[in-house]
């Protein structure tokens, strides 16, 4: 059958607002420094997608509009005139800052962390600990030591963790 | 140079990747970043950067203080016009709604529906398979079915054209049936290259294989079916007909849809393309392109009228579902066989409200009553298992 784009309900709103709220609103703190200010624009973003009825083709798609869209506001901001006569902010910053490197390489940072974490929060508390730290390039035996465990609970943890990932890493890696 | 879109699936792959110790292909591949922005970034993840920071977010009490506020705001009143391809979005609006809006109430009760165990689900392809020796098959996705000249997918059936070397003659030919439930649809090709798209809640008797020369003949036994059906010119002229156990519907080749459901008083016809003539015991009416035949079921009485559009007669085979000035009682039946589900309309003046509207068969039911809901003519609704109230 052919696919459509799906309009939000204020069930599948929620689902959305979960998964992204919270890595929009430190993605914003980036650029400004606030974190209730950070938050507020997070919030501004949703209700007007909300509002206007915007839809998306996929969710690759809803993220990156998002991100933008949070970007744009950042931006805004920052060149406003209520900014700039309420603190004193630096060019030079501000040209940094709009740059396609600064948001892409910021965006990627924050969504591949919040990726990370939820995957890791899935995990006994063992084993989250094992991938926290080979996430961190620490070998096994670093590892063993760190955590006063053989090498081989290492690689058994590493396992189980695998094995309980399994549905959400191959599900993060189809194409 | 707008990348936003590959955030969420560069990020994914990171994240996979990282975790099972294994290579970033498309992060490493990708010309976003120059090499000293990639380490760096992926030093910030590793060291955790921003976790601590994310962690103090408290999603669950931001989103309930964000609820109130769109839900204190008035919602926009409903927007005739829509947002891209008309089918991709469910789109249903109340007539008496849009002629008559100074009779509504503007400020739309934003009542919750309640749901308390949501088990409608989307139609998918799927049909029961009956062999001439009466054993049942089941088809549906990624199911194979393979015999003799049958061949299907799990979401549509073939039946190959016998070899000349394939023995037709002399005995009966078999028959078998094809039978969709509710919340299914299915798509038959026919030996002599006929094709049917079957809906929700029909069946169809149909031969393996048609004999020369002979009238091809099919059986719909209830339902509805959209015929594509193959010229005479290319059977030596054998004609095709469609029995149903109230009429019969003769063809030359053409495109019509026929509509017989069993707790429906009507059998309708509609012509598509071609020429089709519809008896009954004592009557007969031959239609043109764009008429329709409708016979009454208690009157054995036939009559002929011109639909304006076509399309929302035959849209549910290419997975939309069209309405023009329906009450909402026929658009709820018609959404009860895709959606399999029983649907209770408490009040009996909106059972006959009217409503214009069009949406694709791959929504949710959800979807769809958000919809009307947005037309502020219904407050609200209740999902019980798969039970429907309308409120």
């Amino acid at each position: 059958m052919r696919g459509g784009e799906k309009k939000f309900t204020l069930k599948s709103y929620k689902k959305l607002f979960q998964s992204l709220y919270p890595q929009l609103c430190v993605f914003a703190y980036k650029y400004l420094n606030d974190l209730e200010l950070s938050k507020d624009f997070a919030q501004e973003v949703f209700l007007k997608v909300w509002e206007d009825k915007i839809t998306f083709q996929n969710e690759n798609h809803a993220t990156g509009f998002f991100y933008k869209s949070v970007k744009n506001k950042c931006l805004n901001y920052l060149k406003s005139k209520q900014y700039k006569t309420t603190e004193r902010y630096e060019l030079a910053n501000l040209e940094d800052y709009e740059t396609e490197e600064f948001y892409m390489s910021e965006a990627v940072t924050i969504e591949t962390t919040a990726v990370i974490d939820k995957a890791i929060n899935k995990l006994p508390e063992k084993a989250a600990q094992v991938i926290r730290l080979s996430i961190e390039d620490y070998t096994n035996n670093e590892i063993a030591n760190e955590l006063s465990i053989s090498v081989n609970t290492v690689k058994d943890h590493k396992k189980v963790a695998y094995r309980k990932l399994r549905g959400f890493l191959s599900f993060l890696t189809v194409k | 140079m707008d990348n936003s879109d590959k955030i969420k699936p560069l990020s994914e792959e990171l994240a996979a990747s990282l975790i099972k110790n294994e290579s970033t292909s498309d992060f490493e591949k990708s010309e976003i970043f120059d090499e000293e922005i990639k380490s760096q970034i992926l030093s910030n993840i590793k060291t955790g950067e921003y976790s601590d920071i994310l962690k103090g977010i408290e999603t669950k009490k931001d989103w309930k203080a964000f609820k109130k506020k769109i839900k204190k705001r008035p919602k926009k009143s409903f927007r005739l016009w829509s947002y891209g391809a008309a089918a991709s979005i469910v789109l249903l609006i109340s007539i008496a709604f849009v002629f008559n809006k100074t009779d509504k109430k503007q400020d739309l009760d934003f009542e919750e529906p309640t749901i308390v165990n949501n088990n409608i689900e989307v139609g998918t392809d799927k049909a029961t398979l009956t062999l001439e020796d009466g054993s049942d098959i089941i088809l549906e996705k990624g199911q194979v079915y393979k015999s003799n000249n049958i061949s299907s997918n799990g979401e549509e059936i073939l039946y190959s054209p016998k070899g000349k070397r394939g023995k037709v003659t002399g005995n009966e030919v078999a028959y078998n049936m094809l039978t969709i439930p509710r919340g299914g649809q299915f798509y038959i090709t026919l030996a002599d290259g006929t094709k049917v798209w079957l809906n929700s809640e029909s069946k169809l008797k149909y031969p393996v294989t048609f004999r020369r020369n002979e009238t091809r003949k099919v059986e719909l036994i209830y339902g509805e079916a959209y015929f594509d059906v193959s010229p005479s010119t290319n059977h030596r002229g054998a004609k095709f007909k469609v029995f149903h156990q109230s009429q019969e519907v003769e063809v030359l080749g053409t495109e019509f849809n026929m509509r017989a459901y069993k707790d429906e008083t009507h059998i309708n016809t509609t012509l598509v393309e071609g020429k089709v003539s519809v008896s009954t015991a004592n009557a007969n009416e031959v239609l043109v392109p764009n008429q329709q035949s409708s016979l009454n079921l208690e009157t054995s009485k036939i009559s002929k009228a011109t639909v304006a559009d076509v399309y929302n007669i035959v849209s549910w085979k290419d997975g939309v579902f069209s309405f023009e000035n329906k009450p909402l009682k026929d658009i709820f039946k018609v959404l009860s066989r895709w959606y399999d589900m029983d649907v209770i309309i408490e009040n009996t003046v909106k059972k006959e409200e009217r409503f214009i509207g069009t949406f694709n068969k791959s929504n949710s039911i959800e979807d769809i009553l958000t919809a009307i809901k947005s037309t502020g003519f219904i407050n609200t609704y209740e999902i019980n298992n798969k039970t429907l109230t309308i409120k």
